[in-house]
């Protein structure tokens, strides 16, 4: 099918605003300066787990120069992203649950002061035996009040177990030709955005309180604060100023959040609280260590007969998102290959660490590389190329898993064969000396989480449009721009639909007084259910001023089309007249133009428990290959070259897709190769290495040359096609370096991060168990 | 984190330095690119209220290849051409100090004198206050090895070990006048006391022999990225070779002890053999052979020890004219 010709959409453009980024004239939250603000600063807990016996703060607030100073108390109310774990105090009330969290804010005139008087807080405590990982919380604790969360329905420090039986997967493995089995363990890992978390809390003589914060969900920000606060949505204005990036790490409501606004509603002038790196390590909520049971079955032909998962995550002290991590593990592995025997088991524990979260790839992440891993041991055993297993097992595109989620768009095949082709896979793989390999894996992924988090009758995403004499059309929305590019997708949706070019589209997403609800940046959902909202409401528009075109040079509404700034009949040129004498007219009997448009995602799933997980309008598929080679003496993996290819149905503007999937690479390249919190017992529940200099991530220096192919599968559903395009692309980089790590010198490395010590171990073990 | 508050002087002579420096003692610390020093500051690692900038000694800053001043840019004499004709292991060693931008802050003085470093002691002082502190912070154990009375914070610098196979020397200046040391005389065990230097001393220079340019030389550098780390293990190799029969030889280990290791007992029985691949990896195992490593950097100990006989064979063989020798050194 040959796309439509649109003029904005499917064209590279740099995203909207990004000129005043690389110039440092656009400014995030911590530039901001309302006169009189004060400095804010947290104090936290030097122990993973106590009781909190004392807390004084009468010393510290007699300090001239200190202006309020709040605790745990002022705020008894738990908050949390998700209604089913509201469970994390703004500060520590009669305990603290891991090293680092809020104990009290102060706020003072400047930094050196706050630091002089969080020496002055005289708090007590009375440490107990922390939990350090997981399978410590697996034991039974005889008395409730003992456990990291007394309420909790288990016996032991389990926060959530979730469970999901389909087929007949016993029956299944038995009469497998091959079950490929293993036991993979994962660290923890970061999202190191560039800007640490920032917020700037006022609350005004009138009594409405104002906060700017650096949040990925500034709807959820706001709920959470009113409900901690106790004041009603209508009270309360959250502002999002350009955010440094976020990758799920800045997507729950925080405790600096509310300690700002405390602070500020007690002594009522502006505090800013921004962190520093180390804040921002303890305060993340980044990938769940995990441990993770997979087996997958095939025939002798290749083909998967059932799968079966068990993964225990460590959640640390708090929720989060946790409860949605719990299903992901098991649920977005349901694609893009067909299971129908498929049994999953996932439990999240609590433990006296800073929490685990949501992090880019959410859930999905570490299973697929597993699932992917035993996927090639079940191709090596039938004797059938991967690639070639991996385009017969597809989904087809218009289909149900077998858990009843509904695929649409599916260009799987389509993504192996670009990587495979340009890649020289045939003559490469099994085939290069020792210490070199190819490795290929695919990846599934959600567009946009069907389910809303909250139960609510408000659609996921509304836009408005208004436009008034000079033309310039301005769009609210609060879907959060990250740095991911949802603004210029918002000005290009509405600049196709109307006409312009994307010069006369202002975007304004930061102000909850303005702009109507988005649910925010997560779960890949923005672009299509923001997207759809403002093809609506831009339409809406373009219905207004095709009215007004007729009124003016008589015709039908449907003769008109919408090009260059232009209004142009198509019956009869002659009757074309410019945007600007359309819009003059349309102003006329209206005041301004305004529209409304909305997306809410159609009832989806299946009516067992936890179906609503996983949920999506539509899935985003890709294949990627990657060459490396082994330094066999050192263990060091070098990269050669990586082809990714991604179904992003539509590429709304080609750029941002691909610097996307560049920057997904180099996410899952670091987790692969080298990222962790490093927790030591000995280091009594601090991460080791809170730093960007001890915490390494890829510089540019290791980062491999990357091919992109944009794969457009045109989605029925998705705005001009699109779906996702911002976290899928993870996904296969990982397995993609395992399977390659294979290829080139045989051991399955099965621990995240892949060290060069782990692989001199693992050649060695390989070199034992053959002599 | 912000900067403890100190007061800043700024002498313009070596002599005004070290007056300075002898009048406040433990209360001054010197800073030259401050791109060690100001971070340790930031994270309230032993601050003083005084500190005396060497920026302004002019004196410090010339160099040429038989001398390089302390106060010399690490980048100035990285791409010096006469130093790349001469003793192209000084800037192919300069070339993996930390990164592009710190190397046209940071001197090769502070190089020399960067401070030694542990998990347990590179942490701000929120996270220090959490263990209680250790030897070289604010506490009274060590928190790597048990019981240990001395520091075993592990000396990170990478010039070091180059330099003291090349037979450098350093000029040292205090009260007393000038001095002269060895290089490989410079620094003294623990991770707290470091070095030679006394009360209201300072390094003025660095002296290369002019012999060394006869010398084959080797630097490899074992991190996790290929820019920014600080070594977790250095291997410097200088010999003097008559193609591939080793005449003599100095290896020298960074980021194992707390001071650069000299191996050079270990391979005196390889001195007039022929090198090829067996006996480079021989000599790798001798150096490595009996290194104590701790678990306080980035990679565990057993790597760390399995690395230092492959990063010496390498070298060896880089010397030897068997292995081409890597324009960066590393890996
Ligand atoms: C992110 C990062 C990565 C780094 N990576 C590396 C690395 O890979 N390899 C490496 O070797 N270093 C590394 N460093 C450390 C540092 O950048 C270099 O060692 C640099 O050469 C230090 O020089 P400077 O002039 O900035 O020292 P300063 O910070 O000014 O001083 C360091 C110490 O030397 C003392 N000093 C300085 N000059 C004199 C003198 N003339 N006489 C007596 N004492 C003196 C100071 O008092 C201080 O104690 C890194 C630093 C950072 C922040």
């Amino acid at each position: 099918m040959t796309p439509p010709s649109w003029n904005v959409i499917g064209k590279p453009i740099p995203q909207v605003g990004s000129r005043q980024k690389v110039t440092g004239e656009a400014l995030y939250t911590d530039d901001l300066r309302i006169p009189g603000t004060l400095v804010g600063k947290i104090l936290r807990s030097p122990h993973a787990s106590a009781r909190i016996v004392r807390l004084d703060v009468s010393a510290a607030l007699a300090l001239p120069g200190v202006h309020a100073i709040v605790t745990g108390k002022d705020a008894p109310r738990p908050f949390g992203v998700l209604p089913i774990s509201k469970d994390e105090p703004s500060m520590g009330i009669d305990r603290v649950r891991y090293v680092g969290e809020p104990v009290a804010g102060i706020a003072a005139d400047d930094e050196w002061i706050a630091m002089e008087a969080m020496k002055l807080i005289h708090v007590e405590y009375l440490p107990t035996k922390p939990i350090d990982d997981a399978k410590q919380a697996l034991a039974e604790v005889a008395n409730a009040a003992d456990k990291i969360h007394p309420g909790t329905k288990f016996g032991n420090n389990l926060h959530k177990m979730v469970e999901q039986h389909f087929g007949d997967l016993p029956k299944a493995f038995s009469e497998s030709f091959h079950v490929a089995k293993g036991h993979f363990e994962y660290a923890g890992i970061s999202h190191t955005f560039t800007e640490p978390m920032s917020a700037v809390a006022h609350f005004d003589r009138d009594g409405r309180l104002h906060i700017w914060s650096a949040t990925q969900v500034p709807h959820y920000l706001h709920r959470a604060m009113s409900e901690v606060l106790g004041l009603p949505m209508s009270r309360i204005r959250v502002i999002r100023p350009n955010v440094g990036g976020g990758f799920g790490g800045k997507s729950d409501p925080f405790p600096h959040e509310m300690i700002a606004s405390l602070l500020t509603m007690r002594c009522r002038r502006p505090v800013r609280i921004t962190f520093d790196r180390e804040e921002v390590f303890i305060s993340h909520h980044g990938r769940h260590p995990s441990e993770i049971d997979v087996a997958v079955g095939c025939d002798k032909n290749g083909r998967l007969t059932g799968l079966d998962i068990d993964a225990l995550i460590d959640g640390g002290a708090y929720g989060s998102f946790g409860v949605v991590t719990s299903y992901y593990n098991g649920v977005l592995a349901q694609g893009p290959y067909r299971i129908d025997n498929f049994k999953y088991r996932g439990r999240r524990a609590y433990t006296n660490k800073p929490m685990s979260g949501a992090m880019r790839g959410h859930g999905a992440v570490n299973t697929r590389y597993a699932l992917e891993l035993l996927f090639d041991e079940c191709a090596e055993k039938v004797g059938i190329d991967p690639a070639e297993m991996r385009i017969q097992n597809a989904l087809p595109a218009y289909t149900t898993t077998i858990n009843d989620f509904r695929i649409t768009s599916n260009g799987v095949v389509e993504c192996i064969e670009k990587v495979r082709d340009a890649s020289g896979w045939k003559d490469k793989r099994g085939k290069l000396p020792f210490g070199h390999g190819i490795g290929l894996a695919c990846s599934f992924y959600i567009s946009g989480s069907a389910l809303p988090i909250h139960r609510t009758r408000t659609p996921q995403s509304t836009v408005h449009i208004k436009i008034d004499m000079d033309g310039g059309v301005t769009v609210h929305s609060m879907a959060a721009e990250i740095g991911q590019g949802s603004d210029t997708v918002l000005a290009q949706c509405v600049a196709e639909i109307l006409g312009l070019d994307v010069s006369w589209i202002r975007v304004k997403t930061e102000d909850s007084d303005l702009a109507p609800i988005d649910l925010g940046s997560y779960s890949s959902r923005v672009t299509f259910m923001m997207g759809n909202a403002a093809i609506k409401a831009a339409e809406n528009i373009r219905e207004q001023l095709r009215k007004a075109a007729c009124r003016m040079a008589g015709g039908e509404p449907t003769d008109w089309v919408f090009r260059d700034a232009k209004v142009i009949n198509t019956v009869d040129p002659s009757k074309s007249m410019t945007y600007m004498e359309a819009l003059d007219e349309a102003l006329a009997d209206n005041g301004a133009l305004i529209a409304s448009g909305w997306y809410q995602s159609p009832k989806l799933g299946g009516a067992y428990k936890g179906a609503g997980a996983g949920l999506s309008p539509t899935y985003s598929f890709g294949a990627y290959i990657t060459e490396l080679h082994v330094d066999t003496e050192t263990g060091f993996v070098h990269l050669d070259k990586i082809w990714a290819a991604h179904d992003c149905g539509r590429a709304l503007n080609p750029l941002a897709v691909k610097s996307q999937i560049i920057g997904c690479v180099h996410m899952g390249l670091g987790q692969v190769l080298m990222e962790q919190w490093d927790f030591n017992h000995r280091s009594k529940g601090n991460i080791r290495n809170p730093s960007l200099l001890d915490y390494p991530m890829l510089t540019a220096k290791e980062m491999p040359p990357v091919d992109v192919f944009i794969v457009e599968s045109d989605d029925k559903e998705g705005p001009f096609g699109a779906k996702e395009a911002g976290e899928g692309p993870l996904l296969p980089i990982l397995p993609s370096v395992g399977n390659a790590i294979y290829d080139a010198i045989g051991v399955r490395m099965r621990e995240l991060p892949i060290t060069p010590a782990s692989i001199l171990r693992a050649l060695e073990a390989k070199k034992k168990g053959k002599s | 984190m912000i900067l403890p508050p100190f007061t800043l002087h700024e002498p313009k002579t070596v002599d005004e330095a070290v007056a300075l420096k002898t009048k406040f003692g433990k209360d001054a610390d010197f800073v030259a690119g401050g791109t060690d020093l100001l971070c340790n500051y930031k994270y309230e690692i032993n601050a003083k209220p005084h500190v005396i900038s060497l920026g302004t000694v002019t004196e410090l800053k010339s160099f040429d290849t038989t001398r390089i001043g302390a106060g010399a840019l690490l980048d100035d004499v990285m791409t010096d051409s006469g130093m790349r004709r001469d003793l192209p292991v000084i800037p192919a060693a300069i070339g993996v100090i930390s990164s592009h931008l710190l190397r046209q802050t940071g001197t090769v003085g502070g190089n020399l004198m960067v401070d030694t470093r542990c998990f347990w002691f590179n942490q701000s002082k929120f996270w220090r206050d959490s263990i209680s502190g250790c030897l070289k912070s604010e506490g009274d154990a060590c928190r790597v090895v048990w019981g240990a009375k001395e520091c075993v914070a592990v000396y990170s610098g990478d010039l070091a070990p180059v330099l003291i196979t090349l037979g450098a020397s350093v000029t040292i200046a205090g009260p007393k006048g000038r001095r002269v040391v060895p290089l490989g005389e410079f620094y003294e065990h623990d991770g707290i006391k470091r070095h030679v230097l006394g009360e209201g001393e300072l390094l003025v220079e660095i002296r290369i022999p002019t012999e060394a340019r006869t010398w084959k030389a080797s630097y490899r550098k074992l991190r996790t990225r290929e820019s920014f780390d600080f070594p977790v293990l250095g291997v410097a190799v200088a010999a003097k070779v008559d193609g591939d029969l080793l005449l003599d030889a100095h290896v020298n280990l960074g980021a194992v002890h707390t001071t650069p290791l000299s191996r050079d007992g270990a391979i005196s029985q390889f001195i007039g053999k022929r090198i090829d691949e067996a006996t480079a990896s021989e000599i790798g195992e001798a150096v490595a052979d009996g290194l104590v490593i701790h678990n306080n950097t980035a990679m565990t100990p057993a790597y760390r020890r399995k690395m230092v006989a492959v990063f010496t064979k390498r070298c060896f063989l880089d010397v030897t004219g068997k292995r081409a020798v890597a324009e960066t050194a590393s890996r």
